[in-house]
């Protein structure tokens, strides 16, 4: 008797033919194909902000020196540094951002735009953030975020730390 | 592939053998995937703003600096790929050279800045010099470097 397509199938001979499963070891296969196209995805919800740090020299001619002075915006460890706790100070006659909301509704109501001509900073006037030694890096970034959340397309960092 | 029997049956088979090379090559190909994912990915709590601004990291062309916190606010080093470099002036130094070499091979290279939350300013500036240093090797007019943070919300940038 000929059994086609069975494992372990006598042949017409008599003598058994041997033929290997393959079904179990394809289904594991597919199954950690699945488990590594999942776990590949590591940096979920990571996205950036934009910087062009400009390579200045010390005491060299800077090509890409403001026209402008920068509206500089010191932050200043005002607690442990556990706690997270900055002052916000912006340098020149302007009243201190009680936290970084308030510093965003400052920096979004001096923008000048089409719709507002009585604003003072254009959209590409340069921005510097100027955390102390101490400050941590989330502070330093809430603040970057509320100038480029203010409509700032030229948001840098001071060269001291 | 048919086999011709005695009797002139015509027996189907099918061969599998190209589906399982192709299946084992995909599956080394995602094994390295995501090596070299986790070595650019180091576990860290990522900054998280509200309202964030932010925009899509590049596909292509980027580098990935990772600032290795350790205890305290402290960094314990500077990461790149699978290079390390130790917080000092000699680290730095040598991280401003690594990214000099990897700058004169892609000019048009992004760098990716990872940082730890709790991480002091203090020690995230030597990495922020050591980038625009390396671009002043390399005589680039301006490094764009991508500061890498968590978007809870993922949405577009409001403007």
């Amino acid at each position: 008797m000929i059994r086609h397509g069975a494992a372990g199938a006598i042949s017409r001979r008599g003598r058994p033919r041997l033929s290997l499963n393959l079904t179990p070891m394809i289904d594991v296969v597919f199954q950690l194909l699945i488990y590594f196209l999942v776990s590949t995805n590591f940096a979920l919800g990571e996205q950036v902000y934009r910087v062009d740090l400009p390579n200045r020299e010390e005491g060299a001619s800077d090509p890409f020196a403001f026209d402008e002075d920068p509206l500089r915006i010191e932050l200043v460890s005002a607690g442990p540094p556990e706690s997270g706790l900055v002052a916000i100070r912006l340098e020149g006659p302007w009243p201190r951002p009680a936290d970084f909301e308030a510093l965003y509704e400052f920096l979004e109501s001096r923008r000048l735009d089409v719709d507002r001509p009585a604003g003072l900073f254009a959209a590409d006037h340069p921005i510097l953030v100027d955390p102390g030694p101490a400050v941590r890096w989330d502070r330093t970034v809430d603040a970057f975020n509320a100038a480029v959340r203010a409509g700032y397309t030229n948001v840098g960092f001071a060269n001291e730390p | 592939m048919s086999v011709v029997h005695e009797r002139g049956h015509a027996r189907i088979e099918a061969n599998l053998t190209p589906m399982i090379d192709m299946t084992f090559l995909l599956i080394v190909f995602f094994v390295l995937v995501s090596r070299i994912s986790e070595v650019e990915s180091v576990p860290m709590e990522l900054p998280r703003p509200v309202d964030p601004a932010t925009v899509p990291p590049p596909e292509e062309g980027r580098v990935v600096l990772n600032v290795l916190p350790g205890p305290d606010g402290t960094v314990e080093g500077y990461k790149v790929g699978a290079a390390q470099f130790a917080p000092t002036p000699d680290g730095t130094a040598a991280l401003e050279r690594h990214l000099a070499g990897l700058l004169a091979q892609n000019p048009d290279l992004d760098v990716n800045l990872r940082a730890d939350r709790a991480t002091a300013y203090a020690d995230i500036s030597p990495a922020l010099e050591a980038v625009a240093a390396a671009g002043r090797i390399v005589d680039r007019g301006a490094t764009r470097i991508n500061l890498v943070v968590v978007n809870d919300e993922r949405r577009s940038p409001s403007r």
